[in-house]
């Protein structure tokens, strides 16, 4: 591999380690404060794919402004299901929310699949070739924005939990639920509110993806691993860690994938067990 | 639990029927094998058709291969080859705990099918293996219901057994039964595998009764899916609850699949939803408190439908 082909390799994993991030920060926000191994995240990353698709159908909306409506609708989706659904078994053995998100996974992709026909479709806007070249390496405008984007929605949430009474009651139930609870945070509203944004974050990010690879529905599965993956990899605390791992993962996948495209899921997997065992 | 099961043993129905019937006792073998790592043990793992797969494609090879094995110990053989599988597998995850396990054994699934896509020289890649043919009917039904009433025998015997209280005892708390003494990996390990050569029963006996075996179709997430299921509907750590969870949950699918074949795994998940919500013990635990209702134990109460979200919601 000569030095371009590295080049352009190493700014490709740069550019997906964006989205990874984001994806995985609403995965790991939801697991290390509520304990719940949310299957159902690639779901609402589909959905906001298709919600940012047919916005764009329907109404002509640029794809990017579409993102603040997204997360919107994610949030208020998440919020619902949470204070519905999951909440029910929150304390039960670990399996139990587990199969609840797969379930709930399962319901939500086949409900895209069967409104929307599976058919494979992405967003195409007048820009979408369009990017710039340095040196050896090419840069898609999409892509560059949608790194920044996705930089900035990390910021976002890195302040919004630090500075903000909401953020600090949500980091207060994830450290300790009924200290949380005696200085009186409500904690479902808590729980609510945190997966709401889990969800919102992957609205954010199926978005993002909707203009930057063709879809199916069938797309959120593979990034769920992702996150599961980014999340230990990078550990559930602090969202720097996060953003670090999906960093490495993105680097690991890239040149894998830049030498043996079919077996992602196998490094994928095998980056999980090194991760876990050690 | 001394249930004499009567077996009904089949009247010749028409071909679609067997082939359910056929269906719904390779997903009960399954469940059986899941029930172990996942009912007894408390493991609960999200990759079994991992080992399904294997044991489909290993007897495909070994009845392809150059001794042309015959359709029984090319099962063995598969059944083998899985154990052999999990035992190594499982040395290397069975540390984990909860979540982790369940996700690294959905990675092990997932990698196993990329595996078989790729490796063409071994497998055949997507283009799959075809294996001699073989009149479809009765002759899978009766080896379905063999696999069936083994795993029934086995679970019966082990359960009440050093292996099974040893399981149990790691399920409920597994740091404490280390202290007792139990060392808990060689249970697991045997969980594990008992589990796999289960999968790998019906894989093997899937893949001759479909005749082409391919990735995608026998390492798909869903069956791991039906056999957890069929294990909640029925009752996980039960002797009958993966058979009768299999039954209720073949009954349900088939139903789903005449009346809205497009949103048949929406069905699906509605039903996980359902029961995780409300019956995660599954039906074998409401019959037994139905049980004890009727011999005047305790009386019925009205909140006792809703008593798992109660003991289990934040409020």
């Amino acid at each position: 591999m000569n030095v371009a082909e590295l080049s352009q390799i190493a700014v490709n994993a740069l550019l997906l380690s964006g989205i990874l991030a984001l994806v995985a920060l609403g995965f790991s926000l939801v697991w290390g404060i509520m304990n719940i191994v949310n299957l159902a995240h690639g779901a609402f990353i589909v959905l906001g794919a298709y919600l940012t698709f047919y916005l764009h159908e329907a109404a002509g909306i640029d794809p990017f402004l579409s993102i603040p409506i997204c997360m919107v609708v994610m949030f208020a989706l998440g919020f619902a299901v949470q204070r519905a659904l999951i909440n029910q078994v929150i304390r039960a053995p670990i399996l139990a929310t587990f199969l609840l998100t797969f379930g709930l996974e399962i319901l939500l992709v086949n409900l895209v699949n069967y409104f929307c026909k599976g058919d494979t479709r992405s967003v195409t806007t007048a820009y979408t070739g369009a990017g710039i070249t340095l040196g050896y390496v090419r840069i898609p405008y999409i892509r560059l924005a949608a790194l920044l984007i996705a930089l900035a929605l990390v910021a976002a949430l890195a302040w919004f939990l630090r500075s903000t009474r909401a953020g600090r009651a949500i980091r207060a139930t994830g450290m300790d639920i009924d200290a949380a609870r005696l200085t009186g945070v409500n904690v479902p509203a808590v729980y609510a509110l945190t997966y709401g944004i889990g969800a919102a974050l992957a609205g954010a990010a199926g978005s993002l993806l909707s203009v930057m690879v063709p879809f199916d529905p069938n797309l959120g599965g593979a990034y769920t691993e992702r996150s599961f993956v980014i999340s230990v990899l990078g550990g559930l605390g602090a969202i720097g860690n996060v953003v670090l791992g999906a960093l490495l993962y993105a680097f690991v996948d890239v040149f894998v994938g830049a030498r043996l495209p079919q077996l992602s899921e196998a490094v994928t997997f095998v980056v999980l067990v090194l991760a876990l065992v050690y | 639990m001394l249930l004499a099961v009567a077996l009904a043993l089949p009247r010749f129905q028409n071909p679609y029927q067997l082939l359910t019937f056929t269906r719904f006792l390779l997903l009960a073998a399954m469940a059986q094998g899941w029930n172990f790592i996942g009912g007894y043990a408390g493991f609960a793992a999200f990759g079994n058709v991992a080992f399904f797969g294997i044991g489909a494609y290993a007897t495909g090879l070994a009845m392809l291969s150059a001794w042309h094995v015959p359709f029984f110990p090319a099962l063995a053989f598969g059944s083998l080859v899985a154990a052999v599988t999990a035992a190594l597998v499982g040395a290397l995850v069975l540390r984990l705990k909860g979540h982790y396990f369940a996700i690294a054994t959905l990675g092990v699934a997932e990698a196993l099918r990329e595996i078989a896509d790729s490796w063409d020289d071994l497998t055949n890649g997507s283009t799959g293996l075809d294996l001699p043919i073989r009149e479809p009917g009765a002759f899978f039904y009766y080896t379905a219901l063999a696999l069936v009433v083994a795993g029934l025998v086995v679970t019966r015997l082990l359960a009440p057994s050093k292996m099974g209280l040893a399981w149990m005892a790691i399920r409920e708390d597994q740091d404490a039964a280390r202290t007792l003494g139990i060392h808990a990996t060689p249970y697991k390990v045997a969980a594990f595998a008992l589990s796999a050569v289960f999968a790998a029963l019906a894989g093997g006996v899937t893949a001759y009764q479909n005749i082409h075996v391919t990735p995608t179709d026998f390492f798909k997430l869903q069956y791991t899916l039906e056999m957890i299921i069929a294990c909640i509907i029925g009752g996980a750590g039960t002797v009958l609850g993966p058979v009768l969870g299999a039954a209720v949950y073949q009954v349900l699918s088939t139903y789903a699949w005449s009346r809205f074949i497009e949103l048949h795994p929406t069905v699906l998940g509605l039903v996980i939803i359902f029961f995780v919500i409300f019956a995660p013990r599954g039906l074998m635990q409401a019959f037994g408190a139905t049980w004890r209702m009727a011999k005047g134990e305790r009386r019925f109460r009205w909140t006792d439908l809703v008593a798992n979200v109660r003991v289990n919601r934040v409020t």
